[in-house]
C-alpha cells in the first residue's frame, strides 16, 4: 500500500461515520456521529478538511445538494464512500487484528 | 434565530470558496437545533468554539490544485508583497508630509494610509493561503520575519509611541477586513 493509500486515525473515523450513516451523509450529521461514538466533540473544520482529503485520495466522492430554510439558505455537501475507500477500511482493519492478535492486555503497563 | 455575526465573519474569511456554504451550513444547523434545548448564551457559545477551532483546519486545505511553480510564486509574494507594501506605504506617508508643506497633518491621514496598506496585505495573505496552503505561507513568513523584520526591528528603541500602538492595533481589524473582502470576491467569482 503507497503512502498516501494509508488512513490517519481522523481519517479512519471519519470514514466510518461516512459509511454508518450511509445515503444522506453531510457534514453536521458526520460530526454527530464522530461524537457520539468517540465523545470527541470535533470542530466542523476539521471534519470538512478531513472529507477534502480523503475525496482526493479517492476514498469518498461528494455533490453539492439544495439550499435549505434551517441551514441559513446554504447547500450541503453530501458524501458516499468509494470502493478504494472500503478496501482501505479492510486494509486497516486487517493491520490492526495483526497487530493484536496473541497480545494480551490484561497485564500491560506503560 | 442568528449565530454569532462575527464567528460567521471569521469563518467566511477562513473557508474556501467551494466550501463556504456547506461548512457554515451544517453550523447553522447544528445551532439552530440547541438553541431551545441549551438556550441562546450557551449555543453561541458552542457556535464561538467551533468557528474558532475550525480556522486552523479550513485555512490547510484548497480545492485548488497545487504546483510546485505555484509553491515557488506564492513563497515569493510572501516575502516580496510587504516589503513592497511598506515601501509605497512610506512613499504615500512622504506624500502626506509634503502635502501639508512639512508641518504637522493629521494622525487620520497616516492611520488610513497604514489601515489601507493592512487591508491590501490581508487581502494578499489570504490568497496567498488559498493558493499554496498554510505550511508554504508560515515558512515564507517564518523567512521574512527571519531575513528582514528582526534586523530591522533591532534598530528601533524598545518603546512604540502611543501612535504606533494605534496604527498596529488598527491594522490587525484592517488586515481581517482585507482577507474577508478577499473571500467574498474570490466566492462570487467562482459562483
Amino acid at each position: 500500500m503507497a503512502k498516501g493509500e494509508y488512513l490517519g486515525e481522523f481519517e479512519h473515523l471519519v470514514l466510518l461515520a461516512v459509511l454508518r450513516i450511509g445515503d444522506g451523509a453531510y457534514g453536521a450529521v458526520i460530526r454527530q456521529e464522530i461524537e457520539a461514538a468517540t465523545g470527541r466533540s470535533p470542530a466542523i473544520g476539521a471534519v470538512h478538511a478531513t472529507l477534502e482529503r480523503l475525496e482526493r485520495k479517492g476514498f469518498v466522492s461528494s455533490w453539492i445538494g439544495e439550499p435549505t430554510a434551517e441551514r441559513g439558505g446554504k447547500a450541503k455537501r453530501h458524501f458516499k464512500v468509494l470502493a478504494a475507500g472500503v478496501a482501505a477500511l479492510k486494509e486497516a482493519r486487517k493491520t490492526l487484528e495483526r497487530l493484536h492478535a496473541g497480545l494480551s492486555l490484561r497485564n500491560a503497563t506503560a | 434565530m442568528t449565530p454569532p455575526v462575527i464567528a460567521q465573519a471569521l469563518l467566511a474569511a477562513a473557508a474556501p470558496a467551494g466550501d463556504y456554504d456547506s461548512v457554515a451550513g451544517d453550523l447553522h444547523e447544528e445551532y439552530l437545533h440547541r438553541v431551545p434545548i441549551q438556550g441562546v448564551g450557551a449555543a453561541n457559545r458552542w457556535y464561538w468554539a467551533q468557528a474558532l477551532a475550525s480556522i486552523p483546519p479550513l485555512l490547510s486545505y484548497s480545492r485548488t490544485q497545487r504546483s510546485i511553480w505555484n509553491g515557488l510564486a506564492v513563497g515569493a509574494m510572501v516575502v516580496v508583497s510587504p516589503v513592497v507594501l511598506l515601501l509605497a506605504t512610506e512613499a504615500i506617508n512622504d506624500t502626506i508630509r509634503v502635502t501639508c508643506g512639512g508641518g504637522h497633518c493629521a494622525a487620520w491621514t497616516y492611520f488610513s494610509a497604514d489601515w489601507t496598506d493592512a487591508a491590501v496585505f490581508g487581502a494578499l495573505l489570504a490568497f496567498c493561503i488559498r493558493a499554496g496552503g498554510v505550511r508554504l505561507v508560515l515558512v515564507s513568513a517564518v523567512l521574512l520575519v527571519t531575513a528582514i523584520v528582526i534586523p530591522t526591528l533591532l534598530g528601533f528603541s524598545s518603546r512604540l509611541p502611543l501612535t504606533e500602538w494605534l496604527l498596529l492595533f488598527g491594522a490587525v481589524p484592517a488586515m481581517c477586513a482585507g482577507a474577508s473582502t478577499y473571500q467574498i470576491i474570490h466566492r462570487r467569482s467562482e459562483n
